[in-house]
């Protein structure tokens, strides 16, 4: 044992519960196969905080709504404003934004904002709730040359037009240019394994996480996915911080359960991600992450704050899956073979069909390794209203 | 009044972003047919999010990981390779014997377009994303520190600044004593270009990275609230808006009495130019980002492939599915289409 922090053993437990524990449509799927081994190598002699997931406040999700929020496909900047000042009140009992914001972020702070530009431009971060997350971490101290907005693929940003849309002086950029290439991530921070015998088994964790950030604000958005089951707090973050992830699943098969969770409890990406702030303006309920069909996106004008991403991705989830029984399509659990294509435009097209098997056990498996509440009854949802 | 970046020397020559100031990209005679084989290919060794130009025979593309590229289109080989300190997003142009870029590391550098080496550098707070653009000695270009510059084209000495309220990304139009810009704050400005001085400025719903085209005395541009604007060139006072399904980062070019701009929502479209009206629209992609140019009865756009649209009815004459970019443009140079992919790969196609 070398001075990482290596984990293999506790995590190859943890997975092994987790798949035949947690998802009983998994069960049923004889043909699954054996997760293998997955060793999480995290930053050594890192000292985990209290801020660190589930954070401060485990099990609570504020919910606020309002439909004017969004109209016609436009985001109203003051109304987000107010939505997110009542939001972090209510997360943190505080009587003023301000002093609920400073609760996460000191002046000192490097904070890191994780955006989703993945579905871009039809379902991703909206520009308008990150100006008002800059301005709130602003309020709290930080400059804006200590803020860094960012993704894994500075395409995507591209096609989001964040760089423009956001205050001068603030940092905006993609960690990589495109999908291939290990530069801009720390050799020394990785999960390990191999999943359908791919040539690269390592995923290392990005460099501005491990090292130049302090604090994480993540920004989910709130959308099914065709492997992981939803894409939320957990996998933004997961998925977004180490590269060479798109080797979890191959059809109809995923591994984004256990994986997903395991990411998450690798430190320093832990203990600094102290905030998610899921913009639930839009909701895609079928074609996620990255489809742009309109027919399967919509506008719910919703945005959900909580230090717990596991309590919020299973309040996401449960959105999720009341959106597709009330458009009578197949529940994210349902694990049917013949649902499964390899015909990406039948899946765009056809909110029966998907990619994968997809795997939103990922949530309650996160929950089992202690990054939240996944448990419904335990939930301390908070709805307001507009 | 001379816009030195403006004026084409020969007819395949293409100095600057959309080829010239007018924004028309291109307008020269060139095949409408489906191009039928690639010439070469280069490999520019990382992604291309700027537009290549085309001038004396060489062919000047930036690569993301800070390389300009001067590439002889005979052979389609490496002439010069310049290395900048940053990443780069900004489409070059050209100066006498320089050429002009901006770079990540908030700097415009002017190289000797024949050497490739370092005549200046001239420094901002920011990112440069935009093109450098000349006019009478100067060059005006927008910072991401939301400032605008003038600097002198000969020495690279800053003439003014003057400070905007947003990241500016969209590429400026000089023209007579007047500049136009659109900027990250949502609105269109025109500056007075001896002074840096606002005439008038112009808000929309969100913020702008399209490159404003001028024609008569309207200013057309996008804005990301999803709308295309005209408004006075002398007054800023809005003549029609036309709105598209979602944001728009591409810019408008213009031919005859259509302009043709993208939309993020996919589609490309062609409006009148005095009344906003649509002539038609065609889906060409999930996104379009880039701007379009115009052939000879097509314009051209690229959207995840290259498309070339019948001028008049908006019809599909061909496509070609090599260059997988979304931001780039490109080059229509008599019988031959420069492409620059997403991916790093440049080719010459005939």
């Amino acid at each position: 044992m070398d001075r990482r922090t290596f984990v293999k053993g506790s995590c190859l437990g943890s997975a092994t519960l987790l798949l035949h524990g947690l998802d009983p449509a998994m069960r049923a799927d004889e043909a699954f196969p054996v997760t293998p081994s997955i060793e999480l190598h995290g930053l050594p002699g890192h000292k985990s905080s209290p801020l660190g997931m589930p954070g401060l406040f485990p099990g609570r999700v504020v919910e606020l709504r309002d439909p004017n929020a969004i109209v016609g496909n436009r985001v109203s900047q003051p109304i987000v404003r107010r939505m997110l000042q009542e939001s972090m009140k209510e997360l943190t009992g505080e009587e003023s934004a301000h002093a609920a914001w400073a609760k996460f972020v000191e002046p000192h702070d490097i904070v890191g904002i994780k955006i989703n530009p993945s579905g871009a431009p039809a379902c991703c971060s909206s520009p308008e709730i990150l100006r008002e997350i800059i301005a709130s971490v602003q309020s709290a101290g930080v400059s804006a040359r200590n803020i860094l907005v960012y993704d894994r693929y500075s395409f995507e940003m591209d096609i989001g037009s964040y760089q423009a849309l956001l205050p001068p002086g603030v940092s905006v950029f993609g960690i990589q240019e495109a999908f291939a290439g290990s530069s801009g991530y720390e050799p020394n921070i990785y999960c390990e394994a191999n999943f359908f015998g791919e040539w690269e088994t390592r995923s290392y964790m990005a460099s501005v996480v491990a090292h130049d950030v302090t604090k994480i604000i993540n920004v989910p958005t709130m959308k099914d996915h065709s492997a992981a089951g939803v894409t939320g707090a957990l996998k933004n973050l997961a998925y977004g911080t180490f590269n060479n992830v798109a080797r979890t699943h191959r059809t109809p098969h995923s591994f984004t359960n256990p994986l997903i969770g395991m990411m998450c409890t690798v430190e320093p990406l832990r203990s600094k991600a102290v905030l998610h702030i899921m913009d639930g303006m839009r909701q895609v309920w079928h074609g996620g992450p990255l489809t742009q069909v309109q027919d399967f996106i919509d506008q719910p004008g919703m945005l959900l704050v909580a230090t717990d991403p596991v309590a919020m991705d299973t309040i996401e989830l449960e959105h999720i899956e009341s959106k597709r029984r009330e458009k009578g399509v197949p529940s994210l659990w349902k694990h049917d073979p013949s649902s499964i294509t390899t015909n990406s435009n039948d899946f765009y097209h056809d909110a029966t069909k998907n990619l994968f098997f997809r795997q939103p056990g990922h949530v309650a498996a996160a929950g089992k390794l202690g990054l939240g509440v996944a448990d419904l009854k335990q939930i301390d949802h908070r709805k307001l209203s507009a | 009044m001379t816009t030195e970046t403006a004026k084409s020397k020969a007819p395949a020559d293409w100095p600057t972003l959309l080829k010239d100031n007018t924004r028309a990209g291109g307008q020269q005679k060139n095949p409408a047919r489906s191009p039928e084989k690639v010439v070469w290919q280069y490999r520019a060794g990382s992604s291309v999010r700027s537009a290549p130009i085309l001038d004396g025979g060489i062919l000047y593309v930036n690569s993301l990981n800070g390389v300009l590229h001067a590439i002889d289109v005979q052979v389609g080989t490496s002439k010069w390779k310049f290395q900048a300190p940053g990443q780069v997003h900004s489409t070059p142009s050209l100066y006498e014997n320089r050429i002009l870029f901006g770079c990540d590391d908030g700097k415009v550098y002017a190289l000797d377009r024949d050497a490739g080496t370092k005549l200046w550098e001239a420094p901002t707070g920011a990112e440069v994303w935009a093109s450098p653009v000349v006019l009478n000695g100067t060059v005006y270009f927008g910072s991401a520190d939301a400032k605008v510059y003038a600097v002198d084209a000969r020495s690279g000495r800053q003439r003014w600044a003057h400070e905007l309220g947003g990241r500016i990304y969209s590429t400026i139009y000089a023209t007579g004593q007047r500049l136009y810009v659109g900027c990250g704050d949502g609105k269109v400005y025109s500056l007075d270009a001896s002074s840096g001085a606002p005439l008038w400025s112009t808000p929309t719903g969100n913020g702008i990275v399209s490159s404003p085209a001028v024609t008569g005395d309207m200013v057309l541009i996008g804005s990301e609230d999803f709308f295309v604007y005209a408004v006075n060139s002398g007054t800023g006072e809005v003549r029609w808006k036309y709105e598209t399904g979602l944001g728009i980062a591409s810019s408008p070019a213009v031919s005859g009495d259509l302009t043709f701009i993208g939309s993020k929502d996919g589609f490309l479209y062609a409006l009148e130019t005095q009344t906003g009206r649509l002539r038609w629209k065609t889906a060409v992609g999930d996104v379009v980002t880039a701007s379009p140019v115009i052939g000879d009865g097509v314009v051209c756009i690229q959207a995840g492939g290259t498309f070339a649209l019948d001028i008049g009815t908006g019809n599909i004459v061909w496509r070609a599915a090599m260059a997988g970019t979304v931001q780039s443009v490109p080059v229509l140079a008599g019988d031959m289409i420069y492409l620059a992919s997403l991916s790093g790969e440049i080719y010459a196609l005939r």
